[in-house]
């Protein structure tokens, strides 16, 4: 009896489960085709523009032709284009690494090239190239500073991927080798998503007061990830954190990023429009505008925005990589409201990522579709890890 | 110290994946394969790409103005034309641009030019190859439209796949051999010495009539059909061998010679049936005459193959076409011609007078034909 209703059950929740595959398919299939619908005409050429008229105020790129000689400046170089890449979020730079380390004969790819190969990787969402790249220094190198550097960012890896105990292990390398205010970050951010938050705050606070400063960096660094702890207490201390790391580093994207989406789910939206004023080329800030604009009914700048937006994303599907799934998805369930292929989107990008805002974003995105089982299933990883979030809701939560 | 050297930098870097902005690099093509105008390629490269490659910024004060993107124009215009390269087959299309200046997308001013595309023979184009910026910028993609009236196709052209064929996926096998299937069957309605042809090696089976003994009237018409089908069949075999061997330049004998021989064909056929010096065996003739023909389809064949690479699709539709041409042909004359083959006027006046009309007309074409070259 309980044997076949069970058999019963389980058949019915695998077809309703094909059904709605078979729909986002087809949805998100629609989506991609209405996006290219849109490109059908090519844009008239303007032949019509002054001598005098400036059409375009160049960026500093350094001077791409002349390839360097030696590992040593070619390893500078990239670090000057990564450097960029972040501090202007503009993917040309990546690229323009990328080229120079292919250009560069492989049996000449020192640990410190392979570190940068390695967080040019990550960026690109290559994960798996960026990890074997770290193993590999890990393994090799006699010099402590890249084994140092690649225990870090292998440590960042795991953590945004969600892999706690590889990021723990990596972070008590760090501790290891050198206890200061870097591997207490490195410890605090695993520890804040593996069940203890409170503790990790209050320890990466009294290390911040007592360490003294290794430089603006590591410092805003440090108030970065308090405030990012802080937020996932519930905690409203954690937008002076973020605002103090912006003092510090205005360029720091992600954590602008982070700021605003608070504001947004807090209902401020005035706030959050100062916080991304002047950021409209950033997907991630130029989507949370959009939504702040939209909910502030400024429909004029909002329209011109949301445009972009589509443009953007439109190309990225076109070009088929790049595509910034977190930032679609957002896009697609607080823009555009469409919930079934921001599902797919959030789904794809928590594949990759598991931040707190990649895990929110799905559970909002299930939420909005209807999808109980996904909401469980993404409560049943939290739990596994002892991960709890106030900006998760309860698993019950609807809407 | 060393670790201090290192570290700063990569605690910014760390987080370098987290927040995107702006768009990669793209540059966007537009081709425009429409049936009745000329072929054109709109192609957009953004000003900051090109800055890359060429020296927009004459001044160098980081800015780019109408006076200096004018200046580089000749520049721009021998970079995109070293960069792309459009084909249809193997040869080289042409690329004469017809309109530029400037389009926006998001991430800013792009220079803009219009070609259109001139290639040997008037023929389509067939392939397009895209270099620019891969060698700065290992994340540049050519985003190419391609527009085949109305039937829009997008693909990204990436360092590793730099060049799109254009026919096949748009033109799919299935309606290719369809519409090379119609093409053989008018080819060979409207083929009179096709035809003519057929209609000479077929007469000796509706004779058999009168020489079979008249008891068994459903055994004659059954062997008549049998003579028929083996005739048919070596003709079919014997064109398919050649129109194969001509389509994939195995043979490719002069034209205007073949045309001669199939006229002469004709006639020979047509004697042999008074005097068979060419043998009784009318399957063995069809068969040697048919190898002529197939090169005669060939050139056909040929002109219409022009706008694909789908040769294969192409021949079986061609020849399943010529045969079933033949066999409508067979299916309306054959009873026919076989109900009259029991008459006297039939086998006596009328045969011999179609007979000498097809010498007649054939011979015509010979002259004709040899005047020609």
């Amino acid at each position: 009896m309980s044997c076949s209703k069970r058999g019963h059950t389980s058949l019915a929740g695998l077809t309703r489960q094909a059904v709605a595959r078979a729909v986002r398919l087809a949805i998100g299939i629609g989506g991609v085709m209405a996006a290219t619908m849109a490109l059908a005409t090519p844009t008239d050429i303007d032949t019509d523009f002054a001598d005098s008229q400036v059409l375009i105020e160049l960026p500093e790129t350094p001077p791409l032709a002349v390839r360097p000689g030696t590992s040593r400046g070619l390893a500078d170089q990239v670090q000057t284009l990564l450097q960029q890449a972040r501090s202007s979020g503009d993917p040309r730079y990546l690229g323009y690494a990328m080229t120079q380390l292919q250009d560069w004969p492989e049996s000449a790819i020192d640990h410190r090239l392979m570190i940068l190969r390695a967080t040019l990787n990550q960026s690109l969402h290559q994960f798996d190239q960026a990890r074997t790249d770290l193993l590999r220094v890990l393994e090799d190198t006699p010099s402590p500073a890249n084994y140092r550097q690649a225990t870090l960012t292998l440590a960042n890896l795991e953590l945004v991927q969600g892999r706690y105990p590889a990021a723990n292990q990596a972070c008590q390398q760090l501790k290891r080798q050198y206890h200061d205010l870097v591997a207490q970050n490195c410890l605090a951010q695993v520890q804040a998503r593996t069940g203890q938050p409170a503790m990790a705050y209050q320890r990466l606070q009294v290390m911040l007061r007592s360490i003294p400063s290794q430089g603006p960096g590591i410092q805003a660094w440090t108030e970065g990830t308090l405030g990012e702890i802080a937020a996932q207490l519930g905690e409203e201390v954690a937008l002076d954190h973020w605002h103090r790391a912006l003092d510090l580093d205005p360029n720091d994207l992600y954590t602008r990023t982070l700021a605003t989406d608070w504001l947004i789910q807090h209902q401020r939206f005035d706030e959050a429009l100062e916080l991304t004023a002047g950021y409209a080329d950033v997907d991630s800030l130029a989507v949370l505008r959009a939504i702040a604009l939209t909910r502030l009914q400024h429909s004029r700048e909002a329209e011109a925005l949301i445009d972009s937006l589509k443009q953007r994303f439109e190309e990225a599907l076109w070009r088929g990589n790049l595509l910034h799934r977190r930032d679609y998805a957002r896009f697609l369930l607080d823009v555009t409201f469409e919930y079934l292929p921001a599902l797919e989107q959030a789904r794809l990008n928590w594949q990759e990522q598991r931040e707190p805002l990649d895990t929110r974003l799905l559970l909002r995105t299930a939420r909005a579709a209807g999808d109980t089982p996904t909401v469980g299933d993404v409560f049943t990883w939290l739990d596994r890890n002892g991960q709890t979030d106030a900006r998760f809701g309860r698993p019950a939560d609807e809407g | 110290m060393q670790i201090l050297r290192l570290l700063p930098l990569l605690i910014l870097l760390i987080s370098a994946d987290r927040a995107y902005a702006h768009k990669a690099s793209d540059g966007f093509l537009y081709l425009d394969l429409g049936a009745n105008e000329p072929a054109t390629l709109q192609v957009e490269l953004a000003l900051r790409d090109l800055a890359l490659v060429i020296p927009l910024d004459q001044n160098r004060d980081r800015q780019v103005t109408g006076e200096e993107l004018r200046l580089a124009r000749p520049d721009i215009l021998n970079y995109l034309q070293s960069h792309l390269t459009v084909l249809a087959s193997t040869a080289r299309c042409q690329l004469i641009a017809r309109q530029w200046g400037l389009t926006r997308h998001s991430d800013g001013p792009y220079a803009a030019t219009r070609f259109q595309l001139d290639c040997p023979g008037n023929a389509l184009p067939s392939t397009l190859q895209y270099h620019a910026l891969f060698d700065q910028d290992g994340l540049h993609r050519g985003l190419l439209q391609v527009n085949q009236d109305g039937d829009i196709r997008l693909t990204a052209l990436t360092p590793e796949h730099r060049s799109l064929t254009l026919d096949a996926p748009t033109s799919p096998v299935w309606s290719t051999l369809v519409s090379f299937l119609y093409e053989g069957i008018i080819h060979l309605l409207i083929g009179l010495d096709h035809l003519l042809f057929l209609l000479v090696i077929m007469l000796p089976a509706t004779l058999i009539s009168a020489r079979a003994p008249s008891s068994a009237s459903d055994n004659r018409f059954l062997s008549g059909l049998r003579d028929l089908a083996a005739i048919v069949t070596a003709f079919t075999v014997a064109h398919s061998i050649t129109l194969a061997l001509a389509v994939f330049k195995v043979v490719t004998p002069p034209i205007a010679w073949v045309e001669i021989i199939i006229a002469l064909s004709v006639a020979l056929a047509a004697l042999n049936i008074r005097w068979p010096v060419l043998g009784e065996k009318s399957w063995k003739l069809a068969f040697g005459f048919g190898l002529i023909h197939g090169f005669g389809f060939a050139s056909v064949l040929a002109e219409l193959t022009a706008g694909t690479t789908q040769t294969v699709a192409a021949l079986a539709g061609f020849n399943i076409g010529v045969e079933i041409g033949q066999l409508l042909v067979l299916a309306v004359t054959f009873p026919l011609l076989y109900l009259m083959g029991q008459r006297r006027w039939y086998r006596e006046a009328a045969v011999p007078a179609v007979l000498v009309a097809i010498i007649g007309t054939s011979l015509f074409w010979v002259a004709e034909r040899t005047a020609a070259i």
